[in-house]
């Protein structure tokens, strides 16, 4: 046996012991089953207690997740700050984009102006082309007349070679010969006159066309300038973005502060649940030295009842 | 003062009060077979000297486990060596004697001990004694002996304490405890359904101590009395920690070494690093005594048995050795203050 065994004997309370010490008794035993309900009382009031740190350390863990999302969500709005940050960038990049295309039209238009310039050169000398053609046409209209008057004289020269009989015979094939030739002349100019016709179609259908083109042009003159009206507006819009930029910045700052003040709300309160936390630990520290004073207390009055006995035996 | 310790490990007193010349107070630790004898002679060669002795193992830098041990201090103490008998009923019956020793050493809190050797009902004993000594405020160091017996200026007793009232004339006096076991887990249990008589722990918030200790450490009902050499219980009081070993298991309740009640807070302790807090008990007294006449520890049987099973226990007794003059016995239940603890070491510390 390494500890003895602390066993006391139970008073025995027999009749008649009103003279004795049996009311000294009677008092150490009330003592005793006052101490047991004390002890039972402390056993209930630990126990709660330990639920009090038990309930407080789930609401202190509760506000510890609660703070971290609150940080989370301050981390979300610092991003969605970043990202609307990146707005300018994008509205740099359309400024960019719209000024090169702006360029681009820009030159577009120059070229088409340079166009348009040709077109006019084409159209005057097509009139120049026109005009000469119309001077061949009189020519060859001169050409045939000539040949059909020489073709006349061919025949006058004939008559007259015929007359003449004998001695006229050389001078009629001259004028066979001054005919074939006249009717050769007028042959090749009708053709030609048929082919300045041809020309003459041609040229109109052309000039048409130039005509046509011209038009086109100058329609797509008008589009490029609207067009360049066009990336004016873009760039206008995009300027926008700056301003949209801004406000959702402002509500971001405003709403990151709010959070902020909501932070340290809850700092504040986790200083206090710290604060209760230590009260509760130090609650549960007193209540463990009491048991050792109810220890105390057993030891003490227990050793009444035996002393007692003694006395009395 | 000084210290004097003597042995003989073949149990010759003669050997071990060899070079012990006007001591001013004695503790003999000897074996169950010359207890009385060595008693009887101790009182011949020191008559009057006040003394007290028990049965058990006593150390300097090595253990006697079977002959006999002898601490004395001299040159410069006054002491007081007296018993409480009826411990098991009503210590309190002698207090007249400890209130007339304590008045008679006339010391105080700074300079005189109370060391005692109890046969049993140490909690009840101790409650006791400490109604006088905390007037005073005088530490208390001692431990419980084996055979449930104990020796006081030369006679024997059963059912008693033994106590010596020791003042240090030249300097100051402290006494320490050291726990090498730390809190294990988060677990905290309020005790019900106790036994207080037969140191019996029914339930443990309120469900059996058996199935919480089993269940917690993952042993079975024959592992849970080595197991306790790893994980005792701890009792809180207040900022301090009392170790509770385990000595058997009793149907869904487990029986300690040390008194449970109802409401105690208890908790799961784990063994330590406990070289570190030899070292750091050993650094504390150096602080708090640059010079040290003399060191008395009681180590607890636990102790003492796992030191050697890891093969710490001679290295610990030098170590202790470097304070200076170190004695101790080893002890079923260790004293401190006004509290009744298992598998813990207290000692008192002279200037």
């Amino acid at each position: 046996m390494i500890f003895s065994d602390k066993r006391w004997k139970k008073p025995d309370r027999g009749q008649g012991s009103e003279q004795g010490l049996y009311p000294v008794l009677h008092v150490a035993d009330s003592l005793r089953e006052y101490q047991k309900e004390l002890v039972s009382k402390e056993v209930e009031s630990l126990w709660e207690l330990g639920l009090i740190g038990s309930s407080f350390m789930g609401v202190m863990r509760k506000a510890d997740h609660f703070h971290d999302q609150l940080s989370d969500f301050e981390q979300s709005f610092s991003e969605i700050n970043s990202v609307a940050g990146q707005f300018g960038q994008v509205r740099g990049e359309i400024s960019n984009a719209v000024l090169e295309a702006q360029g681009k039209v820009e030159e577009l238009k120059e070229t088409s102006v340079q166009v348009e310039k040709s077109y006019g050169d084409m159209e005057k000398t097509f009139a120049q082309l026109q005009t000469a053609v119309e001077g061949i046409q009189r020519c060859m209209k001169k050409i045939i007349s000539i040949a059909d008057q020489t073709n006349i004289l061919a025949l006058n020269a004939s008559i007259e070679a015929a007359r003449a009989g004998q001695f006229g015979r050389g001078f009629a094939v001259v004028a066979t010969n001054v005919k074939e030739l006249a009717d050769e002349i007028k042959g090749l100019a009708e053709e030609v006159d048929t082919g300045i016709h041809e020309v003459e179609r041609g040229t109109g259908e052309l000039n048409n066309s130039i005509s046509a083109s011209q038009q086109a042009l100058n329609r797509n003159i008008n589009t490029v300038n609207n067009t360049y009206e066009s990336f004016n507006k873009i760039t206008e819009t995009a300027e926008n973005t700056v301003s949209v930029q801004a406000e959702i910045s402002g509500v971001i700052d405003n709403t990151h502060r709010d959070l902020q003040v909501i932070g340290q709300f809850f700092d504040e309160i986790k200083q206090q649940y710290q604060d209760v936390v230590s009260h509760i630990e130090r609650a549960n520290n007193l209540g463990t030295t009491k048991s050792a004073m109810f220890e105390d207390m057993d030891n003490m009055i227990s050793q009444i009842a035996p002393i007692l006995d003694e006395i009395e035996s | 003062m000084r210290q004097f310790f003597g042995m003989s490990q073949s149990g010759n007193l003669a050997e071990a009060v060899e070079g012990l010349d006007n001591p001013q107070f004695i503790m003999l630790m000897s074996n169950n077979a010359q207890f009385e004898t060595h008693v009887k002679a101790l009182e011949r060669y020191y008559p009057g000297v006040p003394s007290i002795g028990c049965i058990g193992m006593s150390y300097d830098i090595r253990v006697v486990e079977e002959g006999v041990g002898v601490v004395a201090f001299y040159d410069g103490v006054s002491a007081a060596a007296n018993v409480l008998e009826q411990v098991s009923a009503m210590p309190v019956k002698y207090i007249k004697r400890l209130e007339e020793d304590v008045q008679a050493i006339n010391g105080t809190g700074a300079d005189t001990v109370c060391i005692d050797f109890c046969s049993g009902n140490d909690a009840c004993v101790l409650t006791t004694i400490n109604t006088v000594l905390k007037h005073r405020g005088i530490s208390l160091a001692g431990g419980t002996g084996d055979a449930g017996k104990v020796a006081v200026n030369g006679r024997i007793y059963e059912d008693a304490v033994a106590y010596a009232i020791v003042r240090n004339l030249n300097g100051r006096v402290k006494t320490y405890k050291e726990n090498i076991y730390r809190k294990y887990g988060n677990y905290r249990f309020i005790a019900s359904d106790t036994d207080k008589e037969n140191y019996v722990i029914g339930t443990l918030n309120g469900k059996s101590a058996k199935q919480v200790y089993k269940s917690i450490l993952h042993v079975t009902d024959e592992q849970i009395l080595t197991q306790t050499f790893q994980n005792p219980f701890g009792k809180i009081n207040g900022d301090d920690t009392c170790i509770i070993s385990i000595k058997e298991v009793q149907g869904d309740a487990l029986a300690c070494f040390r008194q449970v009640n109802d409401s105690d807070v208890l908790i799961l302790l784990e063994l330590a690093d406990y070289e570190a807090v030899v070292q750091r008990t050993i650094n504390n007294i150096c602080r708090d005594f640059p010079s040290r006449s003399a060191v008395f520890t009681v180590n607890c049987l636990f102790r003492y048995k796992l030191f050697c099973e890891r093969g710490y226990m001679d290295t610990y007794l030098q170590e202790m050795s470097e304070l200076g003059s170190h004695a101790g016995f080893v002890g079923y239940g260790e004293h401190y203050n006004n509290r009744f603890v298992n598998q813990s070491m207290t000692c008192v510390v002279f200037e």
